[in-house]
């Protein structure tokens, strides 16, 4: 069902209000004031009035000032001013002043009031979506100022790194000396590599439509566990899984695989290099179409005062292994497109849990 | 004699640790180098003034982009230091810059009496030479 539009009616005699509420109230849920500040009353209370209709001769205040005055404080409603043909000045005013969308002549017709909030509505939804655009808009441009910084620091790094290291190279004759030189150049460019893999998964996140399909955890977790598998074994880091599904789960395997990759990756990255029990685990329980994930580390763990920021773009809280300060800010938005959420704990060199629920859709 | 210098790296990269220290080796090989990963821990050796416990007046070779707390940062806490302590170093900021009038986008931020210069990476032989050149003769009218 379509709400009724909202639409506040000020007028100090209540026979104009009631004759007004009487007819349109069917269509339309209206609320009325007898004066000035009992309408601002209103207006604060219901923010998602969408029309104000105001008299202009009103005790105090006209109607003029009136708009004047919502203009700046309640500037979303559309404002229309009931007058009389006569008032030739209060309409040149509330149009030049009160900017208002239209007026009415009083004694008023159903018909002109019904067009008018027509047409006011038709306005309103404009303008909202406007300013919604508008926010996604400025979203946007903040991230790609964000983006032109991070892909001159980001890509630039790296390289100039590289292109030292072969200046440096033609002075250098000790043959161990040029050996540690590559291994150090060969990390510069895995950081690049993954950097530039990174932000193609955010253009296909931000682009990228959903493709809803069946999503059996096992086919999913047994693509990573691959990856994983060898790492876990090389750097003797015990990789436990739990999969309980018996239903069935609709999402997008796409950006579902995108957040358990980077979290298992951030899983084994962030390991105590001297701890002795090192050790990932993945649970995944699927129940009443809701699946809630856990990914534990018994890694370093992540400062409290960091925890707040390490999901915002370009981020880093550590030194350890080639972070892009891409990775949870990919996660934090494939899970907004799933309609996920994360919460994460961690505790000083003792470990970080990352809890994802996701809606089966 | 002109008075030698020492320096402190304080750098989030391998790499380029390794070639800025290379490439003070070259130009001196009895230079003494302190390399940093984290410009928190360099911090913490300059304000207890540890460094190898050598009074020689040390070049703070300054990346801006590092993790947790990033060159500006350092150079904040650097300002909250007894001027005694401080006038032992030189900061020169040694990092990708994005444009040489407007060093990393807030150069007009810094006190130039903090920082010395500004030099894009990489270091070259060329780029420290006319560094240590320039600080030194700076030295000599003071």
């Amino acid at each position: 069902m379509v709400e009724k539009i909202k639409i506040l009616y000020v007028d100090d005699e209540p026979e104009n209000l009631l004759g007004f509420k009487a007819s349109l109230r069917i269509d339309y849920q209206i609320i009325t004031a007898t004066n000035i500040a009992q309408a601002l009353g209103c207006l604060d209370a219901h923010p998602d009035i969408k029309i104000v209709f105001c008299d202009q001769r009103m005790p105090g205040k006209t109607g003029v000032d009136f708009f004047e005055e919502i203009k700046i404080s309640h500037p979303l409603p559309v404002r229309i001013l009931l007058t009389a043909y006569t008032d030739v000045e209060a309409i040149i005013d509330a149009i030049n002043k009160g900017n208002i969308f239209r007026y009415v002549q009083k004694p008023w017709a159903e018909v002109d009031i019904i067009s008018a909030i027509d047409e006011a509505d038709k306005f309103y939804l404009a303008n909202s979506m406007l300013s919604v655009k508008n926010k996604e808009l400025q979203r946007a441009y903040d991230e790609l100022n964000k983006f032109a910084y991070s892909v001159s620091h980001d890509i630039r790094g790296p390289l100039s790194g590289i292109l030292g290291a072969t200046n440096l190279a033609r002075e250098i004759d000790d043959m161990d000396e040029m050996k540690e030189m590559l291994m150090l150049m060969g990390k510069s460019l895995i950081k690049l590599d993954t950097y530039i893999l990174s932000m193609h998964d955010y253009y296909s996140l931000q682009r990228g439509e959903l493709k809803i399909g069946e999503i059996d955890f096992n086919t999913i977790i047994d693509d990573l566990k691959d990856i994983y598998t060898v790492i876990s074994k090389t750097n003797q880091i015990a990789f436990n899984i739990i999969i309980e599904q018996d239903e069935v789960f609709r999402s997008d395997a796409v950006p579902l695989k995108l957040i358990l990759n980077n979290l298992l990756s951030n899983a084994f990255k962030y390991q105590d290099k001297n701890s002795d029990t090192k050790s990932v685990d993945v649970i995944v329980k699927v129940q009443n179409n809701l699946a809630t994930i856990y990914i534990k580390d018994t890694g370093i763990g992540i400062l409290g005062s960091h925890i707040g920021e390490i999901f915002n773009l370009f981020y880093r809280a550590n030194f350890q292994e080639v972070g892009s300060g891409f990775g949870l800010y990919n996660v934090k938005s494939a899970l907004s497109k799933l309609n996920g959420q994360i919460e994460v704990t961690s505790v000083m060199n003792q470990g970080t849990t990352f809890r994802v629920t996701i809606p089966s859709i | 004699m002109e008075t030698k210098h020492s320096f402190i790296i304080v750098d989030d990269s391998e790499l380029d640790r390794f070639i800025i220290r290379k490439t003070i080796e070259r130009f001196d090989k009895s230079l003494h180098i302190e390399t940093y990963q984290s410009a928190e821990h360099a911090l913490e050796v300059i304000r207890e003034n540890k460094d190898g416990g050598s009074k020689l007046p040390a070049i703070i070779l300054l990346d801006i982009h590092i993790p947790i707390m990033n060159g500006f940062q350092f150079i904040e806490e650097f300002e909250k230091l007894e001027p005694n302590i401080r006038d032992n170093y030189t900061i020169v900021i040694l990092s990708i810059l994005l444009s040489v009038k407007n060093p990393v986008g807030i150069g007009n931020k810094l006190k130039k009496e903090i920082v010395n210069s500004f030099i894009d990476k990489p270091l070259t032989l060329e780029k420290l030479t006319s560094l240590l050149t320039q600080i030194r003769s700076a030295q000599k009218i003071r």
